[in-house]
């Protein structure tokens, strides 16, 4: 027990073991952004307004580059309203123009009502820069322990003092 | 080094590697069906008239009313892995300087479900209650796949940005799907290639028409006779 503290070798090495995965895991995401030309390549579903398609919690793979064409009526994008924080999933039913000024409007499959109320003031459409990206994957409720997360905080700190732990009691 | 908590992170680590595999396997089964959807959409009834977009507004637009029939098999879509087959009909127009579509709105859509999704769908308890019903024990069930609308009243009036849309010409009716699967790759309608065994929409096309003019209001009685 606490072996590492009694020997400061084995305890650089596992501080740095500990390094090495989270620099790991931020460039594999990173890279996964440079690939997909996404500031965010992989999306967690926060609302229930694409249901049936997303449940809350869902994966959603993002790809931002237009090799083949145009982002398109039908597409289910990911964007970000001016001064807002929070990316929205919806899917594109309109669209005028080509390039990067269309005017694009977004819907919800299961909202009633277009996005034109969940714009910014004055803003009637969308355009291409402001979509993060379009939906191409899809994996089922594995991201839905980063709702957990950020809906009870304290589960953050329980995590963050068991990964500690582990990596304090860790032997090799 | 065989104690408890190495062996909770190897159990976890491999339940997390196989589920993945499978989904993987799942997903990539989706490209073993044969894809043969088929449409046909013509315009039954077609009208301009003039609106505001909502109620506190002052502009006054053109709203085009498209009615329409539409008949589709699109049953080869259902498969194991569709969870949802998300059905849209949208009008499309060029403006004059550019040849191709420059324009492009979704005038009706439709989501269907497949049985083991339908306790997802958002509607009332005695629609939910038939759509059960109609796929009792059935896991996966083409036949939602068959579309028949007669003289279709479209979901959503279309107005162009410039609030202008009467008297546009060579605009058609376009039927697209996107299959949503339970896991793997979301997949559209592909309109001029045949993918694997997935063919390109047969038809799916309207042929072109003109917008009317504005319907003024006291032509609206001779109009319906």
């Amino acid at each position: 027990m606490l072996a590492g503290l009694q020997n400061p070798r084995q305890l650089a090495a596992q501080v740095l073991n500990f390094g090495l995965i989270l620099s790991t895991a931020f460039m594999m995401w990173k890279g996964l952004s440079v690939i997909s030309d996404s500031p965010s390549p992989i999306v967690v579903v926060l609302s229930g307004s694409m249901e049936p398609a997303f449940q809350r919690g869902d994966l959603l793979f993002l790809w931002n580059r237009n090799l083949l064409s145009e982002t398109d009526v039908g597409e289910v994008v990911v964007y970000n309203v001016k001064d807002k924080d929070i990316p929205i999933v919806h899917r594109v039913v309109r669209k005028f123009g080509i390039g990067d000024h269309a005017k694009l409007l977004t819907k919800g499959d299961n909202n009633a009502a277009d996005d034109t109320e969940l714009y910014a003031r004055g803003q009637d459409y969308l355009e291409r820069k402001d979509i993060i990206g379009s939906v191409f994957a899809y994996i089922p409720f594995v991201g839905y322990v980063t709702i957990m997360l950020s809906e009870h905080p304290w589960l953050k700190t329980v995590m963050l003092g068991i990964m500690g732990l582990l990596v304090v009691l860790q032997r090799e | 080094m065989y104690n408890s908590l190495t062996r909770i992170q190897n159990v976890f680590g491999f339940f997390t590697t196989v589920a993945f595999v499978v989904a993987a396997f799942i997903a990539a089964s989706d490209f073993t069906y044969d894809r043969t959807p088929s449409a046909h959409v013509k315009t039954t009834n077609v009208q301009v008239v003039k609106g505001r977009p909502h109620y506190y507004s002052t502009k006054k637009e053109e709203y085009a009313i498209m009615k329409f029939s539409l008949d589709a098999d699109l049953s080869s879509l259902f498969t194991w892995n569709t969870k949802q087959v998300f059905v849209y009909v949208t009008a499309e127009w060029t403006n004059p300087p550019f040849g191709e579509i420059t324009n492009s709105a979704v005038i009706w859509d439709t989501i269907i479900t497949t049985p083991s999704s339908d306790h997802l769908a958002n509607i009332g308890p005695a629609t939910m209650k038939k759509l059960r019903k109609s796929a009792a024990g059935k896991p996966v069930d083409p036949k939602r796949g068959l579309l028949s609308l007669k003289n279709q009243r479209p979901k959503y009036q279309i107005t162009h940005p410039t609030g202008r849309i009467a008297e546009t010409s060579d605009v058609r009716l376009r039927v697209h799907y996107n299959v949503q699967p339970w896991v793997g790759f979301l997949t559209w309608s592909q309109t001029e290639h045949d993918f694997g065994r997935w063919m390109r929409m047969k038809d799916g096309l309207s042929r072109a028409f003109t917008l009317p003019a504005v319907k003024r209001k006291d032509e609206g009685k001779k109009a319906k006779a």
